[in-house]
């Protein structure tokens, strides 16, 4: 009978234990998930800079400065190895192209150009994009860090050494829209 | 912020319970139905009829569960959203589904002047979203990204799955019930003698009268909580209520028009109520616009 009780709490605990650690792994790979995903966005958007470019080109003859500030940063953000940097170069990236759209309401032939239209709205989405993934992103690191920081996760989290991930952050700076010099 | 996201997933599996509550309680109902129509009729097939009614009701069953959607989308004539010609569309369902992690769901659009849309399907994996003409129309960006959200909270949280089981199942039971209590019309009583069966036959159709009305009325209270909820998700999705709240304003400002072309029974799968019926109540599908945006303007 003694013997019995033993093995059901052994093997209850067992569970529990598996359960946990499942848990954190699971939560963990959402997290990796979510991280590509940003990566996806950022590749697509680097993927049509050069159709902008070539779409803008003929219009814009003087602001080759500007040209070049975007395919600087889309260099950037290819050669970028790691998610930081990438994120950080696909911010810049992201206010380069915006100075373009501004410039872009001095060329009323421009802003009739169908191809130029279809770019603006499909890297317009794609913005957005980028902010619903790291939106997804955090809000999966704020599950995770409540699964181990919680009791009774909180005990296993440290039996599996298990860390809390930091959150992306979100400058306001970023968000704002660049001032463009006109000459 | 821990409670929000508790019952967000306690609610996923409040509706898969339901759905297999309501499924057994249909298959009960058929069973019941199918018993009575055999003893007032022909007693002596019973038992070929009562196993006739068993294979059509899982039959049934079965065939609503994998083809409800394409039964949904055929009721309001809706028809598949090209990409070239709804960019937007696409572009916003898109952003929605990497906010929630879901699937991309099928986008249709329905010709109707009326702003609404609703979501079907039987799980995240196979799932179909829809507006009207009128919502693309008359919706700016952010509105539509509120309705959108509000239907892809409908897919994330199973609701679709048992809201279009329901949609079907209960149409099916009410054409069922109203077969058997017509048949009386056109019937003498000649060939009923038997006491016993006068009283079975009279708890029949008593049982063919309530059944729809009580199978509806469960249909209908869910339904309202639901849109609560789905409210709440999809600004989850979104983080920007004002989007949503603009957009029910919109629809409760929207001149109520003769829906003729939307059969009843699809009417809960909706954003808001495609009749706009005036009166709130037990027969409501949907909760009053007023108190959603009262709600919405809370967050």
């Amino acid at each position: 009978m003694v013997l019995w009780t033993i093995f059901i709490i052994a093997a209850v605990l067992v569970i529990i234990f598996i359960y946990y650690y499942n848990r954190f792994a699971i939560l963990g790979n959402r997290i990796d998930n979510s991280l590509a995903q940003i990566d996806v966005q950022l590749k697509k958007r680097a993927d049509l800079v050069p159709n902008l470019i070539s779409a803008v080109k003929g219009y814009m003859k003087h602001e080759k400065s500007i040209m070049t500030n975007v395919t600087e940063a889309r260099k950037a953000l290819l050669s970028a190895k790691d998610m930081p940097s990438k994120i950080k170069a696909g911010d810049n990236l992201q206010t380069a192209l915006k100075s373009i759209f501004a410039l872009a309401e001095n060329y009323p032939n421009l802003k009739a150009n169908e191809n130029f239209l279809q770019l603006q709205q499909e890297l317009s989405a794609i913005e957005d994009k980028v902010a619903y993934s790291r939106q997804f992103y955090n809000d999966n690191i704020l599950d995770f860090n409540n699964s181990i920081k919680i009791f009774p996760g909180k005990l296993f989290a440290s039996l599996f050494n298990v860390k809390g991930r930091p959150y992306l952050e979100i400058k306001e700076s970023e968000r704002a829209v660049p001032k463009v010099k006109f000459e | 912020m821990m409670s929000e996201r508790i019952s967000f997933y306690d609610q996923i599996r409040n509706n898969k319970i339901k759905s297999v509550l309501l499924i057994s309680l249909i298959i009960i109902v058929f069973f019941i139905l199918g018993y009575f129509v055999s003893y007032a009729f022909t007693p002596d097939y019973f038992f070929i009829i009562m196993i006739l009614s068993i294979i059509i009701s899982i039959f049934y069953v079965v065939i609503g569960y994998y083809k409800s959607d394409k039964i949904a989308l055929a009721s309001v004539n809706a028809k598949p959203a090209l990409r070239s010609e709804y960019s937007q569309y696409y572009h916003i369902v898109e952003g929605l589904t990497i906010a929630s992690g879901i699937p991309m769901p099928k986008l249709y659009v329905m010709n109707n002047e009326q702003i609404n849309a609703f979501a079907t399907g039987r799980d995240p994996k196979n799932s179909i979203i829809c507006v009207t003409t009128g919502a693309l129309k008359n919706l700016n960006k952010q509105e539509l990204e509120g309705v959108l959200a509000h239907e892809l909270s409908h897919i994330a949280n199973y609701d679709i799955r048992f809201m279009t089981l329901t949609a079907v199942l209960v149409g099916m039971i009410a054409i069922i019930a109203e077969l058997f209590l017509r048949s009386f019309w056109f019937r003498g009583s000649s060939d009923r003698d038997n006491k016993g069966n006068m009283i079975l036959i009279l708890i029949g159709i008593v049982f063919a009268i309530l059944a729809p009305i009580v199978v509806r009325l469960i249909q209908l209270a869910i339904s309202r909580k639901r849109e609560y909820v789905a409210d709440a998700s999809g600004v989850k999705f979104t983080r920007y209520p004002k989007g949503l709240a603009d957009a029910l304003r919109k629809i409760e400002k929207d001149h109520p028009t003769e829906n003729k072309k939307i059969n009843k029974a699809v009417a809960p799968l909706f954003i808001s109520d495609p009749f706009k019926r005036k009166i709130q109540g037990l027969f409501s599908t949907h909760p009053p616009l007023t108190e959603r945006i009262r709600i919405l303007e809370r967050m």
